[in-house]
């Protein structure tokens, strides 16, 4: 066996040492704050706006001229718009993200990106998910933190991505993180039997091998995960009884599921859900309004559901999308790729409220908008201050938190 | 000469000290059937009882010259015929469903249709690519093929990259898989997919695209830190002429795009082209350092030891970056039939499914494989990103395990199984049948405590007494068994 040592792994007391505010955001993380829980009991729910949401008419700045100078056909008109001041506010199919703001538990991190943007989907994506602009890295920012996190060797659930396919921020060198769409697809189709299920179990242990590979050993375990994850998941969620309105949409069911794993005890510190196709090139507005009601009726339908079982204060949400779209419409009443855009991050763990500033309308990047706040910088904010680990060696680099966690 | 060492993440080295005295000498011991299956596991797409038996009864020489010496393919299936959009266009304008000048919601629906059209034929290709994979007579051509889409990577379905271009693409990779790398490289170079996926076909001498310039160092031939961001500039610049003709889908250079000032590339100065950016790459050692690191990394095993590259590097120098030569040594070598090398490779989700079929003597694949190939994390001409896939460990999750041994039941208790053939022949005493499933399909790569709890599943231990190896139950049984099988450890290494 011959594998690379993570560098945290074997250099985490003395990271930890030459940089004291890693120890004080640690220790913050460690030490419940008033009314929250300890960094062990937290959960961190990342959801991935695929395609490209368009951030000026999600935070609509309806303070600002230009906005329906550039947008005549699309923009949204000011009356409709769900006014956080008088210069910004929610696109109105929002309106339940919206009163998560007004209770205090969501923040609006403005303008974010990264230098030198990319406007492939393929490619944007993947720096939003490995958090390596400048090089093609294979393991996820997600990955690397359930790597360096010593959580539970054993335990099979760290981490979670809902979804068909692992997506890249969570593929990880040492933690295996199981893709589970949905729970009745999750499993060997030769356990129904349970002769093959035990014949399965004892054959994937089989230690005797008349021949060495560097690989048996990964094998073994992840064919045995296989059988066990299937198995335990099931027996870890039943019974629940979920207590929030989830639309009947693909992350209303991705977030009731997440919900249900999080008050098992499954000890899962990261779950990763997904929603789109925000990719809104043609007609924008049907699209994009649809979308982002689903989003946050199910996200009011999911902390419902939390706070219904005690659950909502462990739990900090996420979202992100691959980048924003340009400012002005095209042809087609619709918008294409682009560059800065809006996140939330919304729970227990949130001061609410606008952070970062919001990007000049004036001053582009050939017709997109410049970022403001580095999107390591909100990663780095989540590892830290939420999930308590230091974020230099899983981001690559040193990113300043901001103060909405 | 300094070889960067880059030590990946889920690429793991065999236990075990080299001996690069005797690694690339020819192989002298023993040959049997493990060995055979071994060379065919690496040098192709696994092979049939039967190939295997042939293979072995062969020596090694036998079996390696069999392989480097392409027999005809002419007798394979033609690939599919692929979506044409201008056909498509000329169909709608005669239907009247567009007009000659379409308004925004004909151009919708011209959009979309030619989204389908190529998204369909994406699937029939990949679908005749593994066919071709499971049915050539000469797997090492088509397993270099592969080697290829994944080093030189082009991705389909964006940046305007047709599948009539991958195609085109798969055939470049197809004619030169035993030829000269850099002869490779430079039709890569000017190959219609690459030059639009890489963006060199939007370069010109006013805006030089630095895209492909850069990938052509860092991951087709040179590797990170080998040469400095001036370079990426200036090869960029000797880049610029190259453009895809739009009507023709075919490259074309256009004198007046180029820029032709002097520029300085690796420590050479000279009006370089993009045909002089080749050669003077690999003129540099680290080329062949880096295509041997690359070439032991698919073919020997991960993470080989800085002598071993270092010894196939001289080899690929030697022969002028000939191929041939080179893989024929690999091939025979004394390293390549150790015991560090054997099952020391993690089967790709590709070989793992063609593997099967050729395994279990099945010929043609179908839709429900190249599904199951999504779940495994790999689909043909549609590679993550440009540095292609990762390979080793990385293959492995829960999640893709389950695909794969999914695929294995759902393909064991499908009606082809019967027409494999050799379901009948498995012998209807227990013990026999499981010594012979595991000699088959694992070449005895288990332990006497697994053959043992294999006969004791076949015999319907942990059922009723009904559940014993019968007449009745003959069929379900030896599909069960031989399911169980191919779960087995062994089988996830190549």
């Amino acid at each position: 066996m011959h594998r690379k040592q993570f560098l945290l792994g074997s250099l985490g007391g003395i990271v930890m040492v030459a940089n004291t505010q890693h120890v004080f955001a640690r220790a913050l993380a460690d030490t419940p704050l008033p009314g929250l829980p300890g960094a062990a009991d937290r959960c961190l729910v990342v959801v991935n706006l695929q395609g490209g949401n368009d951030g000026l008419n999600c935070i609509v700045p309806h303070g600002d001229a230009q906005y329906y100078q550039l947008r005549p056909s699309i923009a949204v008109p000011r009356g409709d718009v769900l006014g956080i001041d008088n210069h910004i506010g929610f696109n109105p199919a929002m309106r339940s993200m919206k009163a998560l703001y007004d209770k205090g538990m969501l923040a609006v991190v403005q303008g974010v990106g990264y230098p030198d943007p990319d406007h492939s989907h393929f490619r944007s994506t993947e720096i939003w998910q490995t958090a390596v602009p400048a090089k093609y890295e294979h393991t996820g920012w997600l990955g690397r933190y359930l790597d360096e996190a010593a959580l539970p060797k054993d335990n099979l659930f760290n981490g979670v991505a809902i979804a068909q396919v692992l997506p890249e921020a969570l593929v990880a060198e040492r933690t295996d993180v199981p893709a589970i769409a949905q729970v009745n697809g999750y499993g060997l189709l030769s356990d129904r039997q349970s002769d093959s299920r035990s014949a399965y179990r004892k054959l994937v242990g089989d230690d005797r091998l008349p021949f060495d590979s560097p690989y048996l050993a990964h094998v073994a375990q992840i064919e045995d995960h296989a059988q066990k994850g299937s198995e335990e998941l099931p027996k870890l969620i039943a019974g629940y009884k979920p207590a929030g309105a989830y639309p009947a949409t693909p992350l209303g069911r991705s977030l009731s599921l997440a919900a249900q794993i999080i008050a098992s005890k499954a000890g899962t510190r990261v779950l990763y859900v997904q929603h789109g196709s925000f990719d809104t090139h043609i007609n924008q507005k049907a699209t994009q309004d649809r979308l982002l009601g689903e989003l946050a009726d199910a996200m009011k339908a999911f902390y419902d559901d939390l706070e219904a079982h005690g659950n909502d204060k462990r739990v900090l949400t996420m979202t992100f999308s691959e980048f924003g779209r340009r400012i002005a419409e095209n042809a087609s009443r619709g918008t294409d790729h682009g560059e800065a855009s809006p996140l939330f991050l919304a729970g227990g763990g949130v001061k609410g409220g606008v952070y970062g500033a919001y990007p000049d309308l004036g001053d582009t990047n050939q017709g997109n908008l410049r970022f403001g706040t580095d999107f390591r910088s909100v990663y780095a904010t989540v590892l830290e201050r939420w999930l308590g680990r230091p974020s230099e060696g899983i981001l690559q680099g040193k990113f300043p938190t901001i103060a909405a966690v | 000469m300094a070889i960067a060492h880059t030590d990946v993440a889920g690429m793991d080295r065999p236990a075990g000290r080299l001996d690069i005295g005797s690694a690339l000498r020819e192989y002298t011991g023993p040959w049997n059937v493990r060995l055979a299956a071994h060379l065919l596991r690496r040098a192709g797409f696994g092979g049939t009882p039967a190939d295997i038996e042939r293979a072995a009864s062969h020596s090694m020489n036998g079996a390696v010259d069999a392989l480097v010496h392409f027999p005809s393919t002419d007798a394979l299936p033609q690939p599919p015929q692929l979506f044409d959009p201008r056909a498509m266009l000329r169909d709608m304008l005669f239907a009247g469903q567009i007009s000659l000048k379409p308004d925004d919601t004909q151009k919708r629906e011209i959009g979309k249709q030619i989204r389908q059209g190529e998204r369909r034929s994406l699937i029939d290709l990949q679908r005749w690519w593994l066919n071709r994979m499971i049915q050539t007579p000469a797997p090492l051509q088509e397993k270099l093929t592969l080697y290829f889409h994944g080093h030189f990577t082009t991705a389909a379905i964006q940046k305007g990259v047709t599948p009539q271009m991958l195609l085109n693409q798969n055939r470049l990779f197809r004619t030169n898989a035993l030829g000269n790398l850099r002869e490779l490289t430079w039709q890569v170079s000017i190959d219609p997919g690459m030059m639009l996926y890489l963006d060199n076909a939007r370069s010109d001498a006013a805006h030089p695209n630095e895209n492909y310039a850069r990938e052509l160092m860092e991951l087709f031939t040179l590797g990170v830190d080998q040469y400095a961001e001036k370079d990426v500039r200036e090869s960029a610049r000797a880049w610029t002429g190259w453009i895809v003709a739009r009507r023709t889908g075919k490259s074309q250079f256009v004198a007046s795009r180029h820029d032709n000032g002097s520029k300085t590339f690796l420590g050479e100065t000279g009006n370089w082209s993009g045909r002089d950016v080749v050669d003077i790459i690999y003129k540099q050692p680290a080329s062949a350092a880096f295509w041997a690191t690359s070439l032991l990394n698919f073919f020997l095993y991960n993470d080989p030891e800085p002598e071993l590259v270092s010894a196939v590097a001289s080899l690929l120098r030697k022969n002028d970056y000939n191929l041939a030569p080179v893989m024929s040594t690999l091939l025979r070598s004394t390293i390549f039939y150790s015991p560090r090398a054997y099952r020391a490779l993690v089967k790709s989700p590709v070989e793992f499914v063609t593997g099967t079929y050729k395994a279990l003597g099945l010929t043609q694949l179908d839709e429900r494989a190249q599904r199951a190939l999504v779940q495994m994390g790999q689909i043909l001409f549609y590679p993550p990103n440009v540095a292609g896939w990762p390979g080793g460990a990385n293959w492995l999750t829960s999640q893709t395990m389950i695909a794969r041994q999914n695929f294995l039941a759902g393909l064991v208790n499908s009606p082809e199984m019967e027409q494999g053939g050799w379901m009948q022949d498995v012998p209807m005493k227990a013990a026999q049948a499981s010594s012979d499933l595991i000699a088959t399909i694992l070449q005895d790569d288990a332990s006497a405590t697994a053959r043992a709890q294999l006969a004791s599943y076949l015999n319907g231990s942990g059922t009723s007494a009904l559940g014993m190896l019968s007449a009745e139950n003959y069929q379900e049984r030896v599909r069960g068994a031989a399911y169980l099988t191919m779960a087995m450890p062994a089988y996830q290494l190549a």
